[in-house]
């Protein structure tokens, strides 16, 4: 991975996505698709793709753009901010990013060109029921029938599964974990959906029974893991936009709010929390940005800014949509407004692809582990 | 002269004269010989204000020139380069001071012969510092100074206080503050410690009685003060938001007392260490890029985020600390070093959220020019000085 753009160019990148979003994925269209079985806005996700989107970290030999975090992490910043209901996550980023390290160029080849075309949505089953998106959690396991690959165990919180055209599935091996590829459609392969608290998200929980598998490469849990840095990366823009875009809203409607004959972010009582969340807005833009800067340059400290930046952008998302509601009052109390599909997103987020808990526990590890590198100067 | 030739031309110069400070340190109030004969040298080589007129020592640098020459200074560890960026009384003499008094304090300034100390708040007027009660009356050639200043560091060296006071009472409050530099070794001038929470003295009450200035060391013009007062108070709260004090003993971070203490592995102890040293990193983030979205010539709303952001990572670390040792914050003074410096940065902490302007007063001005939210109103705004109410 590299930075193979400039700053104009990835300017420009995230110019464009901000305004397909501000006329394609307006409230009216979140919630529109919040309402589908699918869960998808297609329309927007085929205007994404022919954008280069949906292959965004995909090399070009498997039709993609060919970038990496710095730009990925700038685009899921706009997708955040807009809600915007996408595979981006669940297959292009996570689907994908399996594959790219797998190694396995056949699999590559044959899989990752529809992804980036926007034409097949892969998606990726790495957790099971407790949700830790931690090896020791893989209950799925393979076995060998007679020179088949058979897989049984559950997994869950699997994005999109029930739309999805490829199910990428970690299971339990002979020697250690091993990716898997499965047809959704396949026998002995049960998607159930789950009912989501964020209505903009698709979850659900698989049961395999002997289910046909086909083994992808020889990549185990360090593939799983780096894939789901990338995808960390990802989230973490998309909490940075979202917090940003719901704190706009809230400060704008405390301009225009009156009480008391005066607009209400007059009053200390919440022009002080407006400031105290622009602090957290910004410092979720940095996490996320740094985190994506220092896995494109692949430095020594990467892992430890993707730590930080899973908890703190998770942090701040959850605060600034839980208070921004606390300052609009009532009217974001109401279905109706806005605000709500923030906090369901913010709460959500939180604890999809691991908790802060679990991020700052593997960020003290980290820092511990190299006592020098971490002395603050005072 | 292209980047690449002032480069070099600054690294030659660098390594014809450099040679170390040796242990000496690089505070705003170090005064030794060394120091300032090193500033001398700067300021005569012209690499201590790049971007100022020639006439005041500089070399009409643009940003990028200056920048650079700062970079190969901070290569190599020496201090003085860039004083345009950061030394206040003379970048605040430059933009409002008369020709008589720049030529009297610039070069002195920028050598550290002349030392400043910040005569700004008083026991009536803290957060409300344009309420100040300091009174400067012309009398024929001279300004005659009376009033009481407080939470002045540096006071007993200082050669000169860059002073805020009231020249007229019949205005609005804002509107009758004019800003002097005073010569602070006088008679009308004394300076007494003030004791501190932390047990220390670092900071000074000035008394001034009848203490005399020449007409050149009124800057900004008669009643313009408050306008000097933004840009120096501005720069006070960059510089707060940048750091504050450690330890006396230079603590160890929160990692290695966590290990001394036996503690890391408490879950809980393992959380909070996670949570502030993110805080401090995130501040160096959004430090970082405020000056690059600086660097680019578009205006950042960070910038004025960083004192508020240092007030809460010192404060919660205190915490943390804290609850690192447990029962040994019982305990203080030479025989109990660890406990004393937790203790010590718990009550310095208040040093930051305090100083230069509250967490609070912070945040209205975050609220106020950052996101365009109406002001406070004020009662004191539009009446006579005279008529407003102290107390």
């Amino acid at each position: 991975m590299a930075i193979t753009t400039t700053l104009e160019e990835r300017r420009a990148i995230a110019d464009t996505v901000r305004k397909l979003l501000a006329d394609s994925c307006t409230e009216k269209h979140v919630r529109a698709t919040m309402e589908t079985a699918d869960g998808i806005d297609r329309a927007l996700w085929s205007t994404l793709a022919e954008l280069g989107i949906a292959g965004l970290l995909i090399p070009t030999r498997f039709g993609g753009a060919g970038l990496g975090p710095v730009e990925l992490e700038l685009v899921a910043e706009e997708t955040g901010a807009a809600l915007a209901c996408t595979p981006l996550l669940s297959s292009s980023v996570l689907a994908a990013g399996l594959l790219m390290e797998s190694g396995d160029e056949a699999a590559c080849a044959r899989l990752l060109p529809g992804i980036a075309a926007g034409t097949s949505i892969a998606t990726a089953a790495l957790t099971g029921e407790r949700g830790s998106w931690q090896a020791p959690e893989v209950t799925v396991t393979a076995a060998d029938e007679g020179g088949a690959t058979r897989l049984a165990g559950v997994a869950s919180y699997v994005m999109h599964a029930a739309i999805a055209d490829v199910l990428l599935v970690i299971a339990r091996t002979a020697d250690g974990h091993g990716l898997f590829e499965v047809d959704p459609r396949a026998e002995g392969v049960r998607i159930e959906a789950l009912s989501t608290f964020d209505r903009t998200l698709r979850l659900s929980r698989i049961i395999f029974t002997r289910a046909a598998a086909q083994r992808i490469g020889s990549a185990g849990w360090p593939a799983v893991e780096a894939a789901l840095r990338v995808a960390l990366v990802a989230r973490a823009g998309e909490q940075a936009g979202g917090a940003r875009r719901i704190f706009d809203m809230t400060v704008e409607y405390t301009r225009n709010r009156i009480q008391f004959g005066r607009p209400i972010g007059g009053f200390q009582a919440i022009k002080h929390m407006a400031a105290e969340l622009l602090l957290e807005a910004e410092s979720a833009t940095s996490a996320a940005r740094d985190a994506a800067l220092q896995l494109a340059e692949q430095t020594p400290s990467a892992d430890e800014a993707i730590d930080m930046a899973a908890f703190a952008c998770a942090d701040a998302f959850a605060q600034i949509a839980a208070t921004a509601i606390q300052m609009h009052g009532g009217i974001a109390f109401t279905w109706e407004h806005p605000a709500h599909l923030y906090l369901r997103r913010a709460r959500a987020y939180s604890y999809l692809l691991g908790s802060s808990d679990s991020h700052r526990e593997r960020f003290v590890t980290r820092i511990s582990a190299q006592p020098e590198d971490v002395r603050i100067a005072s | 002269m292209s980047h690449d030739d002032l480069r070099r031309e600054v690294r030659d110069w660098l390594a014809a004269h450099w040679t170390g400070l040796g242990s000496i340190g690089q505070s705003m109030w170090e005064t030794s010989d060394a120091m300032r004969a090193w500033y001398t040298k700067v300021f005569e080589a012209r690499w201590a204000v790049p971007s100022w007129p020639e006439i005041w020592g500089g070399r009409d640098f643009s940003d990028e020139q200056t920048r650079l020459v700062i970079e190969e200074f901070a290569r190599v560890g020496a201090p003085g380069a860039g004083q345009d960026r950061f030394n206040l009384p003379a970048n605040t003499l430059l933009a409002f001071g008369t020709d008589a008094l720049k030529i009297t304090l610039i070069p002195g300034l920028l050598k550290r012969e002349i030392t400043t100390c910040l005569l700004y708040s008083e026991p009536g007027a803290g957060s409300d510092l344009a309420g100040v009660r300091t009174r400067v009356e012309r009398q024929r050639d001279t300004f005659v100074v009376n009033g009481q200043k407080v939470w002045t560091s540096g006071a007993a060296s200082a050669d000169y206080g860059m002073l805020i006071a009231r020249t007229d009472w019949d205005v609005p409050k804002h509107s009758g503050l004019s800003f002097f530099f005073l010569p602070m070794k006088q008679p009308g001038v004394e300076v007494r410690p003030l004791r501190q929470i932390t047990d220390e003295a670092h900071f000074n009450e000035v008394f001034i009685t009848n203490a005399v200035m020449p007409i050149d060391n009124l800057v900004g013009g008669l009643n313009q003060g408050w306008r000097v007062l933004q840009t120096a108070l501005a720069y006070e709260r960059s510089v707060m938001g940048a750091g504050a004090r450690g330890a006396r003993r230079g603590s160890a971070d929160v990692v290695a007392l966590a290990r001394a203490a036996g503690r890391l592995n408490d879950p809980q102890v393992r959380q909070d260490i996670a949570r502030v040293v993110a805080l401090r990193r995130l501040n160096a983030l959004n430090n970082a890029r405020a000056k690059a979205d600086l660097e680019q010539g578009t205006s950042s709303s960070i910038m004025s985020l960083g004192k508020l952001a240092m007030s809460r990572i010192l404060h919660e670390e205190a915490r943390v600390r804290t609850a690192i040792i447990g029962a040994e914050s019982l305990l203080d003074g030479d025989a109990h070093p660890i406990a004393d410096d937790v203790n010590f940065l718990a009550l310095n902490a208040y040093f930051t959220s305090i100083g230069g302007g509250t967490d609070q007063i912070q945040k209205n001005i975050i609220g106020e020019r950052v996101l365009g939210l109406p002001k406070e109103p004020e009662l004191d705004r539009n009446i006579p000085f005279r008529q407003v109410r102290s107390g």
